[in-house]
């Protein structure tokens, strides 16, 4: 003990330094994968903003056409592109509208003159409810089946979870959908079939609401969670940091929620972030079947009706929640796997 | 190594839960059947350890001395089972252990280092914390006690700076310095056995002559049963008491070191010596090195 | 390769379903019993002799419609998986070759495409562009596009960073000769996977877009269509959506099926597959024996 006492001053003084240099190292990271991701970001908003700018030029839509009809007389047309602003070169066009997306001003709809942001921003509460609850129920089951069938690898429970997954990631969201109207809403009478009540109405009616959409968004979410995680999980057991955790004789238990677990839950963490497109795509779909006022519901009533600065809009905003999203997911990931993280 | 002493010291109880002459690593005849292809792969090989001894099993890649290891530590590749013959750890069957028993006597009573020691780190997290983690499960611990206990074993293993490498990831650190973490964090729960498979092969000389400096240093400080494996003769001889040497799953010659050095009876136990009288036997034992080598590279 | 898929239960099953699905694609519009198109005055009626799977709101006969949109949805799904085919493994296979910028650019692009959500983008492109399955399918193509770019990219470096290649390279062979010789072996399996997986996403998007009405006017009938003109009569026909359901599902599992097929026999993880086989049966095999010998 005398000897060990002799250490402690020395230890006591590197207890802190350790403290000092792994928070240094951790805010360090987290810069890092921020500014890695913010370099990806710049290119790919540019480019994307372009292309749907260039939406309207090649559509040859007009504003006009909406506020008019068919038969509107050229010089009509003219006094109201021009008060649009749409008879100026493309470029100045684009760089008008580039700077007012950055001021956050998505400009104006056609259809009924109202901000888009305003229309987008009311849409969004709606959306974003339903895709966060069907990523909860996406990651929750998703981690649970997918844990489940690795650790049961090759026994009747992997089997009959693997079957389960294939079908629900065969049910597009529609056909999900309409099954859940059929059986919950028309069959069972459990929950309301279509329609958004706000969270200040009460809870327990803004939750039956949300349930059915969510779920019905979740079940690709669930399949592709699960199944990645499985094969992740499997193929973090074959790791030859699992036979060293194994030698060092820790329990089973420790071993998959310290070492497998971690290192087996990147994939899955990555193809989460890959999936949030196809969920806000998805609730183009969904809402339209439940009857929910959303952000997709806003996107398909624009496009349908030829509302360009709408759809401008709405891409945009799509954009910047999918990079926002998979900026959150990249750094998790950095700080699940760091070792994984560093380029590749 | 005053450091490393002084702290075993008073910490280790080798003597109780083995006596000196007791066996604590007992293989008897042991075969190993390959399921895949049908074949056996190891012919029978035997051996005794004791607190202190060391044993090395000198062979080529894929003469079955890995496998042996395996065996011994419970941990064959799928498709791979002991088919004859019989491995005693400290008096246990370990044909009749159950998997909760290994678990127990894993790390605390036999451990093991292995070549590539990044790949038996886990990549997510620190590396002092693997040690520490090890020190909390096996000895009960507090997570204090554990850190404090973790630093003292980097410094054990002469690491230069304990509490930066503590706070490492394993891709931070250099291949010598991975597997110093790796003797810690084997060591860590003060094991009877500790085998070395290959864990020197992969770094370069320098680097490898201290390591087995301080595999020697702590097999003679808190007497450890060492088994030693390698490709190379010179290893297993500057470590350990008795060499076995393997071909094919077969040993083919078993003694002393002095003996099988001096008096080797098989022609492959010939070409061996002879191959290291050629190219120079002790060259790289005389070199005279400094610590600095591997740190350096690593910063 | 193909062989080896076929040796696997799963590859047989797919192969079978995504040829019965191609079949109908071909043969539905004349096999229809009736007019997709004619309506009559029973509607909504239950499937009976003459209308297997009964009438829609309009007197339509549902098998009739059923058959006759087969054609939309499969020739969709097909020019989705062409089209990104493409444009995605030509580019991938270049990026390793042709130097930084090239690489540098083909990557954000890729990047940009896989942050367009493909639904929302195609319903925008496709409504303002015009209606017509054709274009729609086209942008989704390029849409998902990044999966072949990635996944032809991924094993074009795991090869070109590969040290025979390397050896090779040092021994005077041509790149031409090494994509040839050695990166085809290992991007092929590749790109059939995701070549399936995009058969079934371009499906499910194909189904989705007529399911909104998008890409096909009215009256012309679309799996989706069907799906969607149930859904407001679901108080009157529940079971009416099963059929186009099951029809969406089982194409879908086909292309998932014959993706994991390839999957399974291509590679490392078909390594694994024959070895636990044969470990399996060679125990099997040793079990007697051992019993015989132990008495």
């Amino acid at each position: 003990m005398v000897t060990t006492a002799a250490y402690a001053p020395s230890f006591v003084s590197s207890r802190r330094a350790i403290t000092v240099i792994r928070a240094r190292r951790a805010v360090g990271r987290t810069l890092i994968t921020i500014a890695r991701s913010i370099a990806i970001f710049v290119p790919v908003f540019l480019l994307a903003t372009f292309v749907t700018f260039t939406l309207r030029a090649v559509s040859g839509l007009s504003p006009a056409r909406i506020q008019l009809g068919e038969e509107a007389t050229p010089a009509a047309v003219h006094r109201i592109e021009s008060t649009w602003g749409l008879n100026r070169p493309f470029l100045a066009q684009y760089w008008t509208w580039f700077d007012n997306v950055l001021h956050g001003n998505l400009g104006r709809s056609w259809s009924s003159g109202v901000p888009v942001s305003q229309l987008i921003g009311d849409g969004l509460t709606v959306s974003l409810s339903v895709v966060t609850l069907s990523l909860v129920i996406g990651v929750v089951f998703g981690f649970g089946f997918g844990t489940l069938a690795a650790l049961r690898r090759t026994t009747w429970i992997d089997r009959s979870i693997t079957a389960v997954l294939t079908v629900f990631s065969v049910m597009p969201p529609f056909v999900v959908g309409i099954v859940l109207v059929e059986v919950f809403a028309v069959g069972l009478r459990w929950f309301p079939s279509g329609g958004f009540v706000p969270f200040g109405a009460g809870a327990a009616p803004w939750l039956s609401h949300l349930l059915l959409p969510a779920l019905a968004l979740s079940f690709d979410t669930v399949a592709i969670v699960a199944r990645q995680l499985r094969a992740g999980l499997i193929g973090a057991y074959q790791e030859n940091y699992v036979t060293g955790a194994l030698v060092r004789g820790l329990g089973p238990r420790r071993i998959f929620f310290r070492h497998v677990l971690r290192n087996g839950a990147g994939p899955a963490l990555t193809v989460l972030g890959l999936q949030f497109p196809a969920l806000i795509g998805g609730s183009v779909v969904t809402e339209w079947i439940f009857g929910l006022q959303g952000f997709g519901r806003f996107a398909n009533d624009a496009a349908q009706a030829g509302d360009v600065p709408s759809v401008q809009g709405v891409l945009v905003v799509s954009i910047v929640l999918v990079v926002t999203f998979n900026l959150i997911v990249n750094v998790v990931l950095g700080k699940v796997t760091p070792a994984a993280q560093r380029g590749v | 190594m005053t450091t490393l002493s002084e702290l075993e010291a008073p910490q280790r109880t080798p003597v109780s839960d083995a006596a000196p002459d007791q066996v604590v690593l007992a293989v008897r005849g042991v075969h190993i059947h390959d399921h895949v292809s049908d074949r056996e792969i190891v012919h029978g090989i035997s051996f005794e350890l004791t607190p202190g001894k060391a044993v090395g099993i000198v062979g080529e890649s894929g003469s079955g001395k890995t496998l042996t290891c395996r065996a011994a530590l419970g941990i064959l590749p799928e498709h791979f089972a002991v088919s004859g013959g019989s491995i005693d750890i400290v008096g246990h069957d370990i044909a009749e252990l159950s998997p909760a028993q290994w678990t127990e006597l894993r790390g605390s009573t036999i451990s093991a280092v292995f070549q590539d020691p990044a790949s038996y780190l886990n990549p997510s997290i620190r590396v002092g914390a693997q040690i520490a983690e090890v020190i909390r499960v096996k000895t009960g611990a507090t997570r204090r006690q554990a850190r404090h206990r973790a630093l003292e074993l980097l410094a054990a293993v002469q690491l230069r700076n304990p509490a930066l490498v503590y706070a490492q990831f394993t891709y931070e650190l250099s291949g010598g310095m991975l597997q110093r973490v790796l003797i810690a964090a084997a060591i860590a729960a003060d094991p009877t056995v500790v085998i070395a498979d290959e864990a020197t092969t992969a770094l370069d000389v320098t680097v490898q002559a201290e390591i087995l400096d301080l595999l020697a240093d702590l097999q003679e400080r808190t007497g450890l049963a060492l088994l030693v494996v390698s490709h190379d003769l010179a290893v297993v001889a500057q470590l350990c008491d008795e060499v076995l040497v393997m071909r094919e799953g077969q040993v083919v010659e078993q003694g002393t070191t002095a003996e099988v050095l001096h008096h080797p009876q098989h022609e492959y136990t010939r070409m061996l010596i002879a191959e290291h009288e050629q190219y120079g036997l002790e060259r790289y034992l005389h070199s005279e090195l400094s610590a600095e080598v591997g740190l350096n590279r690593a910063g | 390769m193909v062989r080896r898929v076929f040796a696997l239960r799963t590859g047989k099953l797919a192969v079978g379903i995504l040829v019965f699905i191609a079949m109908l694609a071909i043969l539905g519009p004349i096999l229809a019993p009736h007019d997709p198109l004619g309506s009559t005055a029973t509607t909504l009626a239950g499937p009976s002799g003459k209308h297997w799977l009964g009438t829609d709101y309009l007197g339509r006969d549902v098998f009739s419609r059923l058959l006759a949109g087969s054609r939309a949805s499969v020739v969709g799904s097909v020019e989705v998986a062409l089209v990104a085919l493409v444009v995605g493994v030509i580019p991938g296979l270049l990026s390793v070759y042709l130097g930084r910028v090239f690489e540098w650019v083909s990557l954000r692009l890729a990047d940009t495409l896989i942050a367009l959500p493909f639904l929302v983008f195609a319903v925008a492109v496709t409504a303002l562009l015009g209606n017509g399955i054709t274009q729609a399918m086209f942008v989704v193509g390029v849409l998902v596009s990044p999966l072949f770019f990635r996944v032809s990219r991924a094993a074009t470096l795991s090869v070109a960073r590969s040290q025979y290649v390397e050896l090779a390279l040092i021994s005077g062979a041509s790149v031409g000769w090494i994509v040839r010789r050695h990166a085809w072996v290992k991007v092929l399996p590749a790109i059939a996977v995701a070549l399936a997986q995009t058969m079934g996403v371009g499906f499910i998007i194909v189904s989705s877009l007529t399911f909104l009405g998008i890409g096909v006017q009215p009256p012309a009938p679309t799996w989706g269509g069907l799906l969607a003109s149930d859904l407001n009569y679901l108080h009157f026909q529940p079971y009416a959506p099963v059929a186009p359901a099951v029809v969406i599902m089982a194409t879908v599992w086909g292309c998932n099926l014959l993706a994991d097929a390839i999957r399974d026999v291509s590679g490392e993880n078909g390594r694994a597959l024959v070895n636990s086989r044969k470990a399996r049966s060679n125990r099997l095999a040793a079990q007697p024996l051992l019993v015989e010998s132990s008495r």
